[in-house]
């Protein structure tokens, strides 16, 4: 039997592009976390680049993302690359770091185009214009009374999006809000 | 139909290639496009809107404005609709309210003769006496009471909310508004401007400033056109700042919309409210503010009737009378209260076009036509050097007449900041002071009235916010704009012998009523109010707040200064409910497995902030379907989603530490492989949570806790660690992973058919133990538990493979007639083991000795979570006791809830009860006096409509004592 991963949103419809504005389940691009006190160092000695406060998200090799939630605290992102059906590791990956199960914990919704603060306006508190929040910007809080992190990056045509990083078991909640808030601009 | 129209200029607002019809009260009515509903009736001579609230007397607009409840009407949606604001384009069908018969013939009118028995402040007085007579009267207050009708059957429309940034707010789109946007964006910041009214400009629409008129329009295109084009700006037109809260927090509303404004400053160019004049049956429609007879004629292009008088107390009200005579409109006099005009030149002005005018004098009292619906003649009485009235000068004919005596900063935003409203009894000028930081105003609210200083103080204004944003050098020189023009006349009011001289139109109170609220003792402005309801209604004190403290300072010996007026608090302006409660955000939290349980017609029912299956089925046969899901798993094999089962990981040398200290067992020697029942106690010794710990390493534990529960644990689990600072990791890996328990006798035998790497054998893996390893391709970890009482494993899986999971496990299950089992399937199972429920089978209350869970407890160690209140309560006297129990089948079955009686006494509750198919009849548990807590003991449950049931105590659990079933 195929064993496939299975994203929570998968079976609904998507939000047609117009206008640039889109919104994507990329909740089956690979991500992993790691927190501890010597995270940061661990990941340096990976060879990555790590931001130097937390909330920041930087590029990192080719694909590669690197967010900072704490001072102790990083996820790295693959907007590229597939997960894998592996159990994620659950032990200590150095003195101190522990990995964390973000890959299925959260799913990952991307929203693009010129407009995507205004619609993240309609649900959210935090001001995401990029005069108030520039690319490498990352806010963890609450949009439509979900917790979520968003972080500011480009995407592999080098256009800005918002990275949402939402809890499983409202992404399909929130994917439809934010469906709705997208309405009157598209 | 158009009489009253005049030719353009007039009526910029209205487009006349686009004819509109209306029905109001069942006739039509033809406007324009870009008429309001009350412009375009008034345009067809139809002042009578409405009736008032407490004497039902006919009323017509006032302000024109929005800022009245003379215009309040009925829409087939919503009732209590201005009519003022209402575009006709967008509401067709209209209707008056608060009468019984006709508009026009309203029966309740009789009430306005029955005043002098309905004094202020007999309700508090009267229907009390004798007791129990408020019954009585309440039924026909309330009949009488209240203005339109809610429609209960409509859809209610769509609303929602947005946040808006900027740097600077201006509130207010008038001159001033205009002057600071321009420079306060021109310096670079990025402006909200906020207007209530469908254009920009405010007062330069419609007032005339100069005697010539030749400022006005210019001024207008000129600052609009710069507006519209400076990116730095974005304009709300038609919308409402109806709040400031801390940090220039604003609410604003427009059309289906509530934005949520967070600006760094805000500058108050909200203008000022014009001020009517206090005398008899002053509020006859027909009678309105002269800023209304002056939109109505320069918006709208209506002539409000064929001849208009002006009673006027400063020299706006002159311009008010140039404008209508130069629209054509025959002006019968103006009536000035002053005994000079300021401005000569508006005398010379009024002469040039023959406008009589009577100096020093007032209009005493208004005469209605015959049906007594509108304005017909006013009595104009001289004024003595005091200001008194003393004898009729002369009587005019008259359809229109418009009235100012001043102007009251619209303070209501700058005062729920905290900002304090002045008045010299002197000069009548207010002022505001003590404004919240980063607040800042602009003309008329700041009592500055000429133009050329009203544009002068908005870009005074613009600098100061601009310095406050560090977008300006702080030293650079500003100095404030003054103003000279005098605009409030000191006393407007004019009691007459037989009264009915309007203060409060909104609560139809008149002067004796705010005297003699005084008289009954209420000396406090704010007391005033609440007996007398003054400036309680929708108009919020805009046109009663000056007068009532004129009044009320008069009849104390006092100064209106130290009178003071009533406090503002948000709304400024009535708003709906459905604005303040936007789109509705319910977030529901779904399992991975949630789309499978749909197709298979899972009846989904909330647990806690989760959807979870109920049963699968139909609703309407809920039973049969409980029953048989329940039969499979004793019988065969079930399989049921638990992925909602909160998953905590503790990782760290201290891990086991940590769990010693936080639960009630003990951990430290806990084996690798082993899982353990978790209970925690709260600092209460009250069962807060309970769960299974399952050791995977030497520093490391996977801990399930309740759905409800695993919030509060987690934080409660980090907040003990900030004290006990053991090296341990705590993280909710509750999302992380979905969970599918496979239980009932062919448990083994389905996870057998899925290629799983793990010896299920008892010997290798036996009740309690832990594993990992594989079904197929998917890595699970794995439990052996007992919950519902047979053999069953609890299987743990990455989120995302939770489907593949769920369909490996029907495909094996197939051959065996595996059957999905929902929440209360799973209820009466573990009610037949014995198990409780924490939240369900506890209460806030609810100590370990109480549900039976002494044999959690460990005593040995020092220390856990509670130790010391658990002490307490268990060693105290029991009070009650967690029991199963049986009833007989012929009774009626006892639900949860339901109160155990002891000797006329509550001394317990049911907290679950179900008919078992296993054991053969109705079980359940219940909460009971400790002396009644032994097998066969008998007790006494309260049943629906009080029929009293008698419930046998059994020994737990009621299904396979041996515990056999669930170590196969």
């Amino acid at each position: 039997m195929t064993v496939m991963l299975t994203s929570p949103i998968h079976s609904l419809p998507s939000t047609p592009i117009h206008g640039g504005l889109s919104l994507e389940d990329a909740s089956l691009a690979a991500r992993r976390g790691v927190r501890g006190r010597h995270a940061a160092d661990h990941l340096r000695d990976q060879g990555l680049t790590v931001p130097p406060v937390p909330n920041q998200i930087v590029a990192s090799g080719d694909d590669q993302w690197v967010m900072a939630l704490s001072r102790r605290e990083f996820w790295i992102i693959n907007p590229q690359q597939l997960a894998t059906a592996a159990m994620p590791d659950s032990t200590a990956i150095a003195s101190e770091v522990w990995p964390l199960y973000c890959q299925h914990s959260h799913s990952w919704l991307i929203l693009q185009g010129a407009q995507r603060a205004d619609v993240a306006a309609k649900l959210c508190a935090v001001d995401l214009r990029s005069e108030a929040f520039p690319l490498g910007a990352v806010a963890q809080t609450q949009a439509a009374r979900v917790s979520v992190i968003i972080a500011h990056h480009t995407n592999s045509q080098q256009q800005p999006v918002f990275s949402l990083f939402v809890d499983q078991a409202v992404s399909e909640y929130l994917w439809l809000t934010l469906q709705d808030a997208m309405g009157e601009f598209i | 139909m158009t009489r009253s129209r005049l030719d353009a200029p007039f009526g910029q607002w209205i487009d006349r290639s686009e004819s509109v019809d209306i029905r109001f009260e069942g006739k039509t009515y033809s406007g324009f496009m870009g008429d309001t509903v009350a412009s375009a009736l008034i345009a067809n001579q139809q002042w009578l809107l409405s009736r008032s609230f407490k004497y039902h007397r006919p009323r017509g607009p006032l302000t024109l404005c929005g800022h009245d409840a003379n215009t309040l009407v009925q829409l087939p949606e919503a009732p209590n609709r201005l009519a003022d604001e209402l575009p006709i384009s967008e509401h067709r069908v209209i209707n008056a309210q608060n009468y019984s018969g006709s508009l026009e013939r309203d029966r309740n009118q009789l009430l306005d003769s029955l005043g002098r028995f309905m004094p202020v402040g007999f309700y508090y007085k009267a229907f009390y006496k004798p007791f129990g007579s408020w019954r009585f009267w309440e039924r026909i207050i309330r009949r009488k009471a209240g203005l339109g009708v809610a429609n209960l059957t409509i859809e209610p429309r769509y609303t929602d909310k947005q946040y808006l940034f900027h740097d600077i707010a201006i509130i207010g789109g008038g001159p001033a508004g205009l002057s600071a946007a321009l420079t306060a964006a021109q310096a670079g910041a990025s402006v909200l401007l906020i207007d209530d009214q469908p254009h920009l400009g405010g007062s330069l629409n419609y007032h005339r400033f100069d005697i010539d008129a030749a400022e006005r329009a210019p001024t207008l295109n000129h600052l609009r056109t710069q507006i519209l084009d400076n990116d730095n700006i974005r304009v709300l037109t038609s919308a409402t700042c109806n709040g400031w809260f801390t940090d220039h927090y604003l609410p604003v509303l427009q059309g289906s919309r509530m934005y949520k404004v967070r600006a760094k400053a805000c500058i108050l160019a909200s203008g000022s409210s014009e001020q009517h004049v206090v005398f008899r049956h002053n509020d006859l429609p027909g009678i309105a503010l002269c800023s209304a007879i002056d939109r109505l004629i320069m918006l709208y292009g209506v002539a409000p009737a064929q001849r208009l008088a002006v009673l006027a107390g400063n020299d706006q009200a002159y311009l008010t009378a140039l404008n209508a005579h130069d629209a054509g409109i025959a002006v019968c006099g103006v009536i000035d209260m002053r005994a000079a005009c300021d401005d000569a030149n508006l005398v010379t002005a009024l002469q040039a076009r023959h406008i009589p005018l009577f100096s020093h004098a007032t209009v005493f009292e208004a005469h209605a036509n015959s049906p007594g619906h509108q304005l017909a003649a006013i009595d104009i009485h001289r004024l003595d050097s005091h200001g008194a009235v003393t004898e009729h000068w002369t009587t005019l004919a008259c359809g229109a007449l418009a009235v100012s005596s001043g102007f009251m900063p619209a303070y209501q935003l700058a005062c729920q900041g905290g900002a304090r409203l002045s008045y010299d009894d002197g000069s009548a000028l207010f002022s505001l002071t003590e404004l919240p930081e980063g607040m800042f105003l602009a003309g008329s609210v700041n009592s500055i009235h000429a133009l050329h200083a009203v544009l002068a103080d908005g870009a005074h204004s613009a600098r100061q916010a601009l310095r406050h944003l560090g977008l300006a050098p702080v030293d650079s020189r500003d100095d404030g704009v003054s103003c000279d023009v005098s605009v409030n006349h000191p006393w407007p009011i004019f009691q007459h012998p037989k009264g009915r001289e309007f203060v409060d139109f909104d609560e139809d109170l008149q002067i004796k009523d705010i005297v003699n609220s005084t008289r009954q003792g209420y000396r406090d402005i704010q007391l005033v109010k609440r007996f007398s309801t003054v400036g309680m209604g929708p108009s919020q004190g805009r046109h009663s707040a000056l007068p009532t403290a004129r009044l009320v300072a008069h009849a104390t010996q006092r100064s209106v200064s130290e009178t003071g007026v009533t406090t503002a608090r948000p709304p400024v302006k009535p708003e709906p409910l459905g604005l303040l409660a936007g789109r509705r955000f319910d977030p529901a939290r779904k399992t991975p497995l949630d789309q499978r349980h749909r197709a298979l017609n899972a009846h989904m029912v909330p647990a806690g902030n989760w959807r979870r299956p109920a049963f699968y089925g139909a609703p309407q046969a809920r039973d049969r379907w409980v029953q048989e899901e329940a039969l499979a798993v004793r019988t065969n094999v079930g399989l049921i989603d638990v992925s909602t089962l909160g998953g905590i990981e503790l990782r760290g040398v201290d891990a086991a530490q940590f769990l010693n200290r936080f639960y009630t067992f003990a951990f430290l020697k806990q084996p690798i492989g082993k899982t353990r029942y978790v209970v925690f106690t709260n600092e209460q010794g009250v069962v807060s949570d309970d769960g299974v710990a399952a050791r995977i390493g030497a520093d490391h534990f996977y801990v399930t806790a309740t759905t409800t529960g695993v919030d509060t644990m987690v934080r409660e689990m980090l907040r003990w660690n900030a004290q006990w600072r053991l090296n341990v990791d705590i993280a909710n890996v509750t999302s992380a992973f979905a969970a599918i328990n496979v239980a009932g006798p062919n448990a083994r035998a389905v996870l057998d058919a899925t290629d799983c790497s793990i010896d299920l054998s008892n010997d290798a893996f036996p009740y309690l133990a832990y594993r990992e390893g594989h079904l197929g391709a998917i890595p699970v970890r794995m439990m052996r538990v007992g919950f519902v009482g047979e053999l069953g494993y609890e299987l743990h899986v990455p989120s995302m493979l939770a489907a593949s999971l769920w369909d490996m496990l029907m495909n094996a299950g197939d051959p065996l007639t595996i059957r999905p089992f929902g929440v209360e399937a799973q209820r009466l199972l573990r009610l037949e083991k014995g198990h409780i429920i924490i939240g369900q089978d506890t209460d806030g209350m609810t100590h370990p000795g109480e549900v039976g869970l002494d044999w959690a407890i460990n005593r040995q160690k020092p220390f856990f979570v509670g130790r010391r209140a658990v002490d307490i309560v268990m060693a105290a006297d029991p009070c009650r006791q967690l029991v199963g129990f049986t009833v007989n089948s012929t009774c009626p079955q006892p639900k949860e809830g339901h109160l155990v009686i002891k000797a006329g006494d509550i001394v317990g509750h049911v907290t679950s009860c179900e008919h078992s198919p296993t054991v053969g009849g109705v079980i359940g548990l219940a909460y009971v006096h400790p002396q009644d807590a032994a097998p066969d003991s008998l007790f006494e449950v309260r049943t629906d409509q009080g029929v009293s049931v008698l419930a046998r105590v059994c020994a737990l659990p009621f299904y396979d004592p041996a515990n056999a079933r669930q170590a196969l």
